[in-house]
């Protein structure tokens, strides 16, 4: 048997697929080799990713780069190998007393991963992107050479590589720092909302709170437009835990996870589905308000308690379409485009409503904007197409912009915002198709 | 608990597999013939689980002073020593090849498991793992060189078996199959018939808590191998395996 590296990849959303060569490696002089021997070369972290960011010519995955270096337990800084996922993070971090200053929807993304696409959280408004916290790390270059990027240090390569979706080099190791928590609990809040003014009041309100996001049923009309569930939350103190949580308020107890076995078949998914999923989920809560103390892993990762939950839209794959529209015209931006997923009837299973703050300018690359940002999951099929198109015209003309990490079919005006990347070693899919379709 | 081996992912994912579940050591020794990437595993295990662990250098193609193991002593030994070296299109006729794939998984290695050996046997304790393989079972055409030495291993294991049974100390015999590691990458494996290392660490340890004797790692190969060990030799002999 002859090592042949050819294999098909595909990112969380199942599309698109490619057959490209993959290899993954963790000694740096290996990697050196596979960087110089190759003409194009993208990294890869896990995957999770939706569209074709980390997709390329040759891909090389970081799954072995994923040692810890050092924790700095009095500081909280951690420093690790860049395939180190949040959640292996976390097991160390949490019983100590530490939690991520930022932290996606799944905990399952590598450090490089979280820094290629400069991730946002719950807490934007309040505490900005992942790359806020991070002190500095390694980055291999097209030549091979490691070279250390921090603030001080190769200042411009740091802050091109934050956003820059892998296409300044390989990202070897970083160092970033931890907040301190008193428990592994949230308190949360949840409030209904009956449409798009009251859920907008409702961010309003909850400025003050260090995390806060909605759940929008996106199939709704007319006055109804808009109904979802605003959930904020702060980290518990151990004080104010209730007393079967307060004992050992950092150690969560193993759940199971389930694991979705297969590709569901394409029917399940549809219209009705959707909609009585929807309905269920709105009327689960039967008050207006709910004051809870939930732990971490349900508050921040519900979709994590469900292994290979993207196999639910079957074979075909879905896309994630993640847009922010200027604080302004946010509100009307987002009635035009709930508007135009409605009357479409390819509703989103997860829709997903969120402020962010005012961005980091320095972090050029970096997605958010002050605005409203709105994550939608739309099934790939054939009526797909001319909706995303509808949509990007409505975020074209509110002035927004797409989120490279989940894009796979969005128009290249939207996202293309990468700059000082001009490097013919680190190229993606997705980067030749944002260019391709500009000229 | 002592590893020859260290860079191997699935001794590195037991280790991590024990440690989670809470076994205690004083210390692990780290075997290796690449110390950089020992060490930087050494320093994981630290920062994961305050684990200390020393890496010791052993390169088994060449001479070894045992004199430098004298105050290493532990309860459990874990060998994942493995070298595939070229298959028979290019390996079989190139006796450099031979000779190290002979020495790496054989004749070097089973010195060095004997002087542990001895100290578990003198202290009347303890288990030792042994990584062999599914390539002993039966020579095929495709790795018989690797796969003979690989056979020898597992008769040197199941002999310690029975030597050191009345001595208190277990000997555990692993075959692993696939697993999908650095020395598999790029082949074309099937993956229902892959383990990765973490599933193959969770499994050994199992078998290590449960005393088995030998254990396949994925539990189809128990009945692929059967399979392929009873074929009869004039059939066998014409197959592509």
């Amino acid at each position: 048997m002859k090592p042949n590296f050819t294999q098909k990849v595909t990112n969380w959303g199942n599309f698109p697929v490619v057959e490209k060569e993959m290899r993954s490696e963790d000694n740096f002089k290996k990697i050196k080799e596979f960087v110089l021997n190759h003409n194009e070369v993208i990294a890869r972290g896990n995957g999770r990713c939706y569209g074709d960011a980390s997709l390329g010519e040759s891909i090389f995955s970081t799954k072995k780069l994923n040692k810890f270096i050092n924790f700095d337990r009095l500081n909280g800084i951690m420093e690790c190998e860049s395939g180190v996922l949040l959640s292996e993070v976390l097991e160390i971090a949490v019983p100590q007393g530490y939690f991520l200053y930022v932290t996606p929807g799944t905990k399952f993304v590598s450090i490089g991963g979280a820094i290629a696409s400069d991730v946002h959280g719950k807490n934007h408004h309040a505490e900005g992107c992942f790359s806020e916290y991070v002190i500095e790390f390694k980055l291999m270059t097209e030549n091979g050479e490691i070279i250390t990027c921090s603030r001080e240090e190769n200042a411009d390569k740091f802050w091109a590589t934050i956003g820059g979706m892998g296409l300044t080099g390989i990202i070897l190791t970083a160092k970033f720092k931890l907040k301190n928590i008193e428990s592994a609990y949230i308190r949360q809040e949840s409030i209904k909302a009956e449409n798009l003014d009251e859920i907008f009041k409702l961010f309003d309100e909850s400025e003050s709170w260090t995390y806060t996001v909605a759940w929008i049923d996106c199939l709704q009309k007319g006055k109804n437009i808009g109904r979802s569930i605003l959930m904020r939350g702060e980290h518990a103190f151990q004080h104010e835990l209730p007393q079967n949580f307060s004992k050992t308020p950092l150690r969560l107890k193993k759940k199971l996870s389930p694991t979705v076995p297969f590709y569901f078949p394409g029917f399940v998914l549809n219209a009705l589905t959707v909609k009585i999923f929807n309905w269920l989920y709105y009327k689960k809560q039967s008050k207006k308000e709910v004051k809870n103390f939930i732990d971490y892993e349900t508050f921040f990762y519900p979709l994590d308690a469900i292994n290979d939950w993207n196999k639910i839209y079957g074979k075909s794959g879905f896309i994630q379409y993640q847009m922010v529209i200027p604080k302004e015209t946010g509100k009307e931006g987002m009635r035009r485009i709930l508007e135009t997923i409605a009357n479409s009837g390819n509703g989103s299973f997860l829709a997903v409503l969120k402020l962010f703050g005012k961005n980091n300018t320095a972090a050029y690359n970096s997605f958010p904007v002050e605005g409203y940002t709105l994550a939608l999951d739309f099934k790939v099929n054939s009526k797909l197409k001319s909706l995303v198109d509808q949509l990007d015209a409505i975020v074209q003309e509110f002035g927004g912009r797409i989120y490279l990490t989940k894009d796979s079919m969005s128009r290249s005006s939207l996202t293309n915002y990468l700059k000082n990347i001009q490097n013919p070693k680190f190229v993606s899919l997705q980067h030749k198709r944002i260019i391709n379709n500009n000229s | 608990m002592i590893v020859l081996g260290s860079t191997s992912e699935v001794a590195q994912a037991f280790v991590e597999k024990a440690l989670q579940e809470g076994e205690k050591f004083e210390k692990i020794y780290l075997f290796t013939s690449n110390k950089e990437t020992t060490e930087r595993f050494a320093r994981h295990i630290d920062v994961k689980f305050l684990q200390q662990a020393e890496v010791i250098e052993l390169d088994l193609t060449k001479e070894i002073d045992y004199n430098r193991f004298e105050n290493i002593n532990s309860n459990v030994l874990f060998c994942a020593v493995g070298y595939l070296g070229e298959g028979t299109d290019e390996g079989l006729y190139d006796n450099r090849n031979t000779e190290r794939i002979i020495a790496i998984n054989y004749s070097k290695l089973v010195p060095v498991m004997n002087y542990f050996a001895h100290k578990f046997e003198s202290r009347r304790s303890g288990t030792i793992i042994g990584l062999s393989s599914v390539a002993g079972d039966r020579g095929r055409q495709s790795n018989f060189i690797y796969g003979s030495a690989k056979a020898a291993f597992t008769a040197y294991l199941s002999g310690l078996r029975n030597y050191l049974f009345d001595k208190k100390v277990h000997v555990l015999t692993i075959k692993p199959g696939f697993m999908a590691t650095k020395m598999t990458e790029g082949l074309p494996l099937n993956p229902k018939l892959t383990a990765t290392p973490k599933q193959a660490a969770a499994c050994i340890y199992k078998a290590f808590k449960k005393e088995r004797n030998v254990a396949y790692v994925l539990p189809v190969w128990s009945i692929i191998m059967m399979i392929i060990r009873n074929i009869p030799e004039f059939i066998f002999k014409k197959l592509k395996l």
